[in-house]
C-alpha cells in the first residue's frame, strides 16, 4: 500500500513531521508511506491563465497516484495553519485529487489538547463537495505534549499513544482497501471534469 | 468612529471587496472606514518571523489605532481563505493586535450561502487566545448570490439586505463603544507599604521586599547574600527594573533562568496581591520599553569578541587598552560565562612571593619525584627544559638541606607540571601532550596575566598561596573576594569604562565570511529576536567549550569509558560548543576533542562547585558509600573521577571543624542553611555522622582513625596521599556528599601562540582569533586546576593584541546604523 503522508506546516521545526516521520518508519513492513512537504507550494492566489504553479501539479500527481493520504496538522488560532489551508485550495482548484481519496488525520500539538479543534475543522474542509475526500471516520489521533513524545532516535514514546496509533492505522488500511473497491466499482468523475471556480465552487460544489 | 475593514481574500475580483466599499461610502458620515488588503501579505511562517516587515506592520498599527475592525471574509472550501488566515497567524504570533478589539463578521459569496461555514469558522479563530478579539455576537450578515447583489454603481440592490446591514453596523457601533471600554487600563490603588515575599534563589528561597506607594511599584529589593555572584544577579536586576520601569508584569522572562524570572514575577505579583490590587491589570499593561524590539541592528567596529566570560573581557580589554572598538557579543543575559564559577585562584609561578611561605609536608617528595623521571619518558621538545627544571631542583634542595624548607616555584616548574599533567592516553590508544609552543606562552606569560588584572583593578590576597583542586603545587594568586567573580567585575568596569559595548542575550548565529575566507564580522540573533549584525576587522572566538553539551561531549569523547546521558556540569548550561561549530564552518581544524575532564569533587544533584565544603585537596579526606577511602586525594583530577566512577559515584568529603575552616567557598551562614536542608551533614561524632550518611559507624570511625595517624607520620601507606594538613579531629564533623561531573573539555580550535586559528592545512584563517576554552592543544589530556585562569587571560590578552597588530590599519570609529 502507497500512502502519501502530508506535514501540515511549513515551520522548520514541528513535531508533526516528527509524528510522520515515526509512522513511515514504524509502519513501513505495512505500507509505503511518503512524506511530502509543503513549504516549497506558493501561498494560494487564483492564477490569471488557470494554470497552476508545477509544485501543485506534482503534489496532486503524487496524491493521484497513492492509495491514500495523511494529513498531519498543527493548531494555530483554533485551525489549521493558513500554508496547510492554501495547499488544500490549490487541490480544491487543480485536477481535486482529493476526490473519493481516503484520508486519514492526525495531528501533535505542544499542549495537552493535541489539534483537536483544528483536525475538527479539517474534516469540515474536506468534506466540501469540490474535495470530498473520505476521512476515515469516528477516529481521531490527538497528540498532545509533542515537545517529549519522541526519543532521540525519534521513537514514540507514550506507550498509549503508540497502542493508539497502531490500531487507527490497521483500521486505515481496512478502510482505504475497503474505500478504493467501492470507488472502482462506482466511480463518480462530476467534478473532476469540472473545469474549477471559487464561484462554481460556491454554488453547492458545482452539482447542477 | 474610525473602522479597519479587512478584505478576506488575495482574488482580483471579489464581493468582499465591493461590500466593504459599499459600507465604507454608504456609512461614510456615521464613521470612517479604511480598507486594508490581503495582497502583499506574505505567507506565515513561524521560522520565518517577518512580523517586522512594513506590510505586517501596517496592519498592526492600523489596527492598534482603530475603534474596531470589521473582517469581510469569502468562503473557501468551507472555511476562510488561506490568506485571511494567514494575516491572522501573523496578527497572533509576535504582535497581538486583535487583542479585546471589537470586531465584526460579514461575508459575501456567490451562492445562497452566503459564507455561512467560514464566518462559523472564524469566530472560532479570532476567539483563540492569541487572537483574543471581541466578537460581536449575533447579527449574521450573509450576502448570498453576491453576483446579483450590486448594482453597475456598486450599490447593494435590495432595500431589505441594506436596512438588515445598517442595523447590524449601527449595532456594531454602539457594540465597540462599551467593547472599547473592557481596553481601558484599569487602575490600581496599593495599600502602601513595604510587603516582604520571596523570590527563588539557587539554594532555596531568597527573601524580597517590595515597597508599593499608592499608585506605583516604588522598588524591589531581592536578598542575594546567599547566592553565588554573578549566575543569577541579571535576573535580579534586570526583572526588577524593568517592573518599575514599565510599571508592569509584562515582564520577558529570561532564557536559562526561567524558574527564577517567574519566580521574582511571582514575588511581585504577591506583593501586589498583599497590597489590596489585582496582579492581572499589571500584567495587561505594555512592556517597559527597553524590553521592546526596535528592529534589527547592524554595527560596525574594530574587533568582536563572541563570548563574555573571561577570555572575552580579557581580550576586550586588551583592544580596548589599544584604542581601538570593541563589541563582545554574548548568548546569555549574563556576562561572566564560567568564570564567575571558578572557586579563583589563578596559577602563576612568582618565585619571589612564594618563597615567603613554608613548604608544607610531602612538597619535597613531590619535587624529587618529578625530577627522578626518566629522560626518555619526556617528550624531545620539553627536554631543554626538563634538564633545566632538575637543575633547579638540585639547587633547591641543596639550599634548603640546612632544614630551612620554602615554598619552591618556577614558570619551568609551572611548565613541566602542565605538561606531565596534561599527557593522557585514550581508549583507543592515541597519547597526546601539550603543545609545547603553547604551554611555554601560558607559562612564561602567567604572571604578567596577574600583573596585568592588577592593573585593571582585581586585588589579589597575597596573605595566602592556595592549590586549587587538581593544581598539584599551591601556586593559586587568589582574589580577596568574590572568587571568579572578582575577575569578572573588574574588566567589565574596565570594558565598559573604556566604550567597550557589550550586547547580551544574542547567540550568534554565523560567521561572515567574504569570498577570499576572510571572516568579517557575525550575525546573531536579539532577545526578541531581531536580527543583529557586526561588521569587524577581527572576530575573536571566546564562547568556552561544550561542557554543557552531552551530546557533543559523547559524539567526540575516547576518553573515558562512557559518559551518561544524565551527567551533570558544573559549567554555565551556555557552554554548548557553539564557538568550536562556528570556527568549523570557517574552515578550522580541532585538536584534542576526545579529551574531556570531571570535576570529582562536584555537587550530586546540580554539578555545582560552591555547595558543601570545599577545602584544599590536603585537607581531603574521601569515603565512599561504605565509609571507606578508595583514593588518593592528592590526585589529579581525572585519578579521582576514575576512581569515583569505579566506586559507584557517590562520595562524601569528610571534614572536621579546623578543616571548615579552610573552605574557600562558604561561611557559616551558609553552611548552616545547608545542613538545614539535608544537602550537607554534621554531627557532633563521627558515629552519629555515619547515622546520617548510612554508613557503618565502626568503618567511618576506622577510616578517620587511621587517616589521622597518616598525616601524623607525613605518609599514607595505603594510597599514597603526600600532602597533608589537618587532622579529622575537632567536633563538629561535617560530610560533604559529592559526585563527578563534567567541568573541562580540553579539545578546541587549533590555534598558534598569537590565537590565530589554524586550518586543517595548518594556514592561518585570516580575520579569525580564538582563545580560552574554546581553543584546544595546550592542557591536551588534563587540565590543571587553576591553569584555566591562567590560559583565559593570558591568551585572551593576546588574542586581542594580536587583532589589532594584524589589522592596525583599522581605525573607523563605532558607527551605529538602524
Amino acid at each position: 500500500m502507497k500512502l502519501i503522508a502530508i506535514v501540515g506546516t511549513n515551520s522548520n521545526t514541528s513535531t508533526n513531521r516528527k509524528l510522520l516521520q515515526f509512522m513511515s518508519k514504524h509502519f513501513s513492513a505495512r505500507a509505503e508511506i511518503e512524506i511530502c512537504e509543503i513549504k516549497q507550494i506558493p501561498a494560494f492566489d487564483e492564477p490569471e491563465d488557470k494554470y497552476a504553479p508545477k509544485e501543485v501539479q506534482e503534489l496532486c500527481e503524487r496524491i493521484a497516484a497513492a492509495d491514500g493520504v495523511i494529513f498531519s496538522t498543527p493548531e494555530y488560532d483554533h485551525t489549521i495553519p493558513a500554508a496547510l489551508k492554501s495547499v488544500i485550495e490549490w487541490i480544491s482548484y487543480t485536477t481535486r485529487p482529493l476526490i473519493n481519496k481516503p484520508v486519514l488525520i492526525v495531528g501533535a500539538s505542544h499542549g495537552l489538547l493535541g489539534t483537536s479543534r483544528a483536525q475538527t475543522h479539517l474534516r469540515q474542509i474536506l468534506d466540501a463537495p469540490e474535495l470530498k475526500a473520505r476521512v476515515l471516520p469516528s477516529s481521531e489521533f490527538l497528540l498532545g505534549h509533542s515537545l517529549n513524545a519522541f526519543d532521540e532516535e525519534g521513537n514514540l514514546v507514550y506507550a498509549d499513544k503508540l497502542k493508539e496509533l497502531d490500531e487507527i492505522f490497521e483500521e486505515f488500511q481496512l478502510f482505504v482497501e475497503i474505500n478504493n473497491r467501492l470507488v472502482q466499482d462506482h466511480s463518480f468523475k462530476t467534478e473532476q471534469n469540472k473545469k474549477f471556480t471559487w464561484e462554481q465552487a460556491s454554488q453547492g460544489g458545482g452539482v447542477q | 468612529m474610525k473602522f479597519i475593514g479587512i478584505v478576506g481574500t488575495n482574488a482580483k475580483k471579489s464581493y468582499n471587496r465591493q461590500l466593504l466599499a459599499f459600507m465604507q461610502s454608504h456609512f461614510s458620515a456615521k464613521a470612517e472606514i479604511e480598507i486594508l488588503e490581503l495582497k502583499d501579505v506574505p505567507m506565515f511562517n513561524e521560522s520565518e518571523d517577518q512580523s517586522q516587515t512594513p506590510v505586517i506592520q501596517n496592519f498592526n498599527t492600523k489596527i492598534i489605532e482603530a475603534d474596531g475592525v470589521i473582517i469581510a471574509t469569502p468562503e473557501h472550501n468551507h472555511s476562510i481563505p488561506s490568506a485571511l488566515k494567514s494575516i491572522l497567524e501573523w496578527l497572533s504570533y509576535n504582535l497581538h493586535p486583535l487583542d479585546g478589539k471589537p470586531l465584526m463578521i460579514v461575508g459575501a459569496a456567490y451562492d445562497v450561502q452566503g459564507s455561512s461555514r467560514a464566518q462559523l469558522h472564524l469566530r472560532q479563530i479570532l476567539d483563540a487566545p492569541g487572537v483574543n478579539a471581541s466578537v460581536m455576537p449575533g447579527y449574521e450578515f450573509l450576502l448570498g448570490r453576491a453576483h446579483e447583489a450590486f448594482d453597475d454603481a456598486g450599490n447593494i440592490q435590495s432595500e431589505r439586505t441594506v436596512d438588515f446591514l445598517e442595523s447590524c453596523f449601527y449595532r456594531f457601533m454602539r457594540f465597540a463603544r462599551v467593547a472599547n471600554l473592557l481596553n481601558v487600563p484599569e487602575e490600581v490603588a496599593f495599600e502602601p507599604g513595604t510587603y516582604s515575599v520571596t523570590a527563588p534563589g539557587h539554594n532555596g528561597d531568597l527573601p524580597m521586599t517590595v515597597e508599593l506607594s499608592s499608585t506605583r511599584i516604588e522598588k524591589i529589593d531581592i536578598d542575594t547574600s546567599g547566592e553565588s555572584q554573578g549566575i543569577a544577579d541579571v535576573v535580579f536586576t534586570r526583572i526588577p527594573t524593568q517592573i518599575i520601569e514599565g510599571q508592569t508584569l509584562n515582564v520577558d522572562i529570561l532564557s536559562g533562568a526561567s524558574v527564577t524570572s517567574s519566580g521574582v514575577i511571582d514575588g511581585v505579583s504577591k506583593a501586589v496581591k498583599m497590597a489590596g490590587a489585582n496582579p492581572d491589570v499589571l500584567k495587561k499593561r505594555p512592556k517597559a520599553d527597553s524590553a521592546i524590539n526596535h528592529g534589527d541592528e547592524e554595527y560596525e567596529t574594530d574587533v568582536i569578541v563572541v563570548g563574555a566570560g573571561g577570555a572575552g573581557l580579557a581580550a576586550a580589554a586588551s583592544v580596548l587598552q589599544q584604542g581601538k572598538n570593541v563589541i563582545i557579543v554574548e548568548k546569555f543575559p549574563a556576562i561572566g560565562g564560567n568564570t564567575v564559577r571558578t572557586g579563583g585562584p589563578m596559577n602563576a609561578a612568582d618565585p619571589q612571593w612564594q618563597r615567603k611561605f613554608a613548604a608544607i609536608p610531602g612538597e619535597g617528595h613531590t619535587l624529587q619525584e618529578l625530577a627522578a623521571i626518566a629522560e626518555e619518558q619526556v617528550d624531545a621538545e620539553y627536554l631543554a627544559d626538563f634538564r633545566i627544571f632538575k637543575q633547579q631542583v638540585a639547587d633547591y634542595l641543596d639550599e634548603t638541606k640546612n632544614g630551612k624548607e620554602f615554598l619552591f616555584d618556577s614558570a619551568i616548574f609551572h611548565r613541566m607540571q602542565t605538561y606531565f599533567g596534561g599527557k593522557r592516553t585514550d581508549l583507543r590508544g592515541n597519547a597526546i601532550h601539550g603543545q609545547y609552543d603553547l604551554v611555554k606562552v601560558l607559562t612564561d606569560r602567567a604572571l604578567e596575566s596577574v600583573k596585568w588584572l592588577e592593573e585593571l583593578g582585581v586585588e589579589f590576597d597575597y596573605n595566602d598561596v592556595t592549590m586549587p583542586v587538581g593544581a598539584l603545587w599551591r601556586r593559586g594568586h587568589k582574589p580577596v573576594k568574590h572568587e571568579g567573580y572578582a575577575f569578572v567585575a573588574a574588566l567589565e568596569q574596565f570594558v565598559r569604562g573604556s566604550g567597550g559595548r557589550i550586547i547580551t542575550d544574542t547567540p550568534v548565529e554565523r560567521l561572515i565570511i567574504e569570498a577570499d575566507g576572510r571572516v568579517s564580522g557575525i550575525v546573531g540573533t536579539g532577545v526578541a529576536g531581531q536580527t543583529v549584525t557586526v561588521h569587524a576587522k577581527a572576530v575573536v572566538l571566546a564562547s568556552g567549550g561544550f561542557g554543557a553539551n552531552t551530546k557533543m561531549l559523547k559524539q567526540y569523547n575516547t576518553f573515558w569509558s562512557e559518559i551518561d546521558d544524565e551527567i551533570k556540569t558544573s559549567n554555565s548550561p551556555a557552554i554548548t560548543g557553539d564557538g568550536i561549530r562556528l570556527g568549523q564552518s570557517a574552515g578550522a581544524d580541532l585538536v584534542g576533542m576526545g579529551f574531556s575532564q570531571m570535576m570529582p569533587v562536584s555537587d550530586p544533584q546540580t554539578g555545582a562547585l560552591f555547595s558543601g565544603l570545599q577545602v584544599p585537596p590536603q585537607n581531603f579526606v574521601m569515603v565512599n558509600t561504605q565509609g571507606k577511602r578508595f583514593v588518593n586525594e592528592y590526585g589529579s583530577r581525572d585519578q579521582l573521577s576514575i576512581a569515583a566512577i569505579d566506586n559507584g559515584g557517590l562520595f562524601y568529603l569528610i571534614a572536621d571543624d579546623k578543616i571548615k575552616e579552610t573552605a574557600y567557598n562558604t561561611n557559616q551562614d551558609k553552611i548552616d542553611k545547608q545542613v538545614a536542608k539535608g544537602t550537607l551533614f554534621r554531627a557532633d561524632t563521627l558515629e552519629e555522622l555515619a547515622r546520617q550518611i548510612g554508613v557503618e559507624p565502626a568503618t567511618l570511625v576506622d577510616t578517620i582513625a587511621k587517616y589521622n595517624s597518616y598525616v601524623d607520620q607525613g605518609h599514607d601507606p595505603e594510597f599514597g596521599k603526600s600532602a597533608f594538613d589537618l587532622k579529622v579531629a575537632t567536633a563538629p564533623f561535617y560530610a560533604t556528599p559529592r559526585k563527578p561531573a563534567v567541568h573541562h573539555t580540553m579539545g578546541g580550535l587549533k590555534i598558534d601562540t598569537q590565537t590565530h586559528v589554524l586550518n586543517e592545512s595548518g594556514q592561518i584563517i585570516p580575520g579569525l582569533y580564538a582563545a580560552g576554552e574554546v581553543a584546544g592543544g595546550i592542557h591536551a589530556g588534563n587540565r590543571l586546576g587553576g591553569n584555566s585562569l591562567t590560559d583565559i587571560f593570558t591568551f585572551g590578552r593576546i588574542a586581542g593584541s594580536t587583532a589589532i597588530a594584524d589589522h592596525a590599519s583599522a581605525a573607523d570609529g563605532l558607527t551605529v546604523r538602524r
